[in-house]
């Protein structure tokens, strides 16, 4: 009889205190269907360091693996989700801070998010840093000399910033602070030849020793 | 120049790796699956549904919850027309890079006006897949799931969807959940109808 009542409260439509209780999908169902784990690689760097050329690489050489990245690049969201904001210090806080939050989603996606953004800030690099948790953001600090990356000027935006035509452009009249503590450092030391392969490699080594190639 | 207005000096950035490649690794093509409707008509259920199911067949999903995402992202934006605007902007830009990156985006929000979510549409042409949870307001009250109904009832809350804010409802989505001769269907019995329609549109191959 109680039985029969459960079942006619149920199917009636009006049950306002029968909970629909499902298993949800979460991070480790994730991880065994890509066989890896989430994380963010957060690539930092002067402008024409080189951190767009070695996302690429390393997504491509994630791919050849099986793995699934995928690049948040600094100027493509700026076309986007953060088209709104602009050089500004506080905007530039505020472009970090969405990354940062966005990285994390899709880390939680179980995909290996690598964001390529200039970041000048540590306070800002910091804060994405405590979004996640430990282990699971990995800095790598494109430490090339603001010489080379001006030489390079692979957008020609140092020489419109010599010319005082953008202001406020790091490296030349806005600073950059190098990360303290970072858990890479390209290129590696008496290696600056490095070619964008050769460093995403040291970056593939790094994940496979540390798990994340793996569910 | 550069810091007085938005961005002009940046570049799009190509990427050898592109949607095609991350389809065939994944054996399925990234979407947004926009769960819209009141507040308690079943939205987290569903969407929590859909993505065991999708689960269960091997395909890769992510929730973008409107509720989590406003801890995160947009916890920086209240519930003021302007601000309720630039949250569905926002989580419209997250699913946009989700199905670019070749997830099965399911985004949850109440997502009230029309032209917000119409916005989010423009930004995927043939991957955005609108769910209109068709509850009668009186059923997602009695449910209160949050007792959010009672609180602006008692007018503790204002602006609230439904009671003294305007849900519109979408014209042209392509699925819309109802009742049954007064029965709500079951979570699976709705995430199949999101499942068959994704199948048959050939969104879980590549």
């Amino acid at each position: 009889m109680i039985v029969l009542l459960f079942f006619l409260i149920a199917t009636n439509g009006k049950a306002t205190n029968i909970v629909w209780h499902k298993s949800s999908v979460g991070k480790v169902h994730r991880q065994e269907v890509l066989q890896q784990k989430g994380c963010v690689i957060w690539i930092t760097g002067l402008s024409g360091s080189g951190k767009s050329t070695l996302a690429c690489a390393l997504c491509q050489a994630l791919y050849s693996r099986g793995k699934l990245a995928y690049i948040l690049d600094g100027d493509n969201v700026r076309h986007g989700l953060n088209r709104d904001l602009s050089f500004k210090a506080e905007d530039r806080a505020e472009n970090i801070r969405r990354i940062g939050e966005v990285a994390k989603l899709f880390a939680d996606a179980g995909i290996i998010c690598i964001a390529s953004v200039l970041s000048p800030y540590r306070k800002d690099r910091y804060a994405c840093r405590s979004l996640l948790p430990e282990g699971d953001f990995i800095e790598v600090f494109m430490n090339v000399p603001l010489q080379i990356c001006e030489v390079r000027d692979p957008k020609g935006l140092y020489k419109l910033a010599r010319a005082g035509k953008i202001n406020g452009f790091t490296g030349i009249d806005d600073p950059y602070e190098p990360p303290l503590n970072c858990e890479l450092e390209l290129p590696q030391k008496g290696n600056n030849c490095a070619s964008p392969c050769e460093m995403a490699e040291i970056v593939i080594s790094y994940l496979e020793e540390k798990g994340y190639l793996q569910a | 120049m550069s810091t007085m207005g938005n961005s002009t000096n940046i570049f799009w950035q190509e990427s050898p790796v592109g949607k095609l490649e991350r389809r065939k690794l994944l054996n399925q093509k990234g979407c947004v699956v926009w769960i819209t409707g009141l507040s308690g008509s079943g939205k987290s259920t569903l969407a929590c549904s859909l993505s065991w199911e999708l689960h269960t067949r091997g395909k890769l999903s992510y929730i973008l919850d409107g509720d989590n995402v406003r801890h995160g992202l947009n916890k920086d934006l209240g519930f003021k027309a302007e601000d309720r605007t630039e949250n569905i902007r926002r989580v419209g830009e997250v699913a946009k890079l989700f199905a670019d990156a070749g997830l099965i985006c399911i985004a949850s929000l109440i997502s009230p006006y029309g032209k917000d979510r119409d916005a989010c549409r423009a930004m995927l042409p043939d991957a955005f897949i609108e769910v209109f949870m068709n509850m009668p307001l009186a059923l997602c009250e009695e449910r209160d799931p949050k007792g959010l109904y009672k609180l602006a009832r008692a007018g503790k809350i204002k602006g609230f969807t439904g009671i003294d804010d305007p849900y519109e409802p979408p014209l042209n989505c392509e699925i819309e959940l109802n009742q049954k001769d007064g029965v709500c269907p079951t979570p699976s019995a709705m995430a199949g109808e999101v499942i068959t329609y994704l199948e048959d549109k050939g969104y879980l191959q590549d």
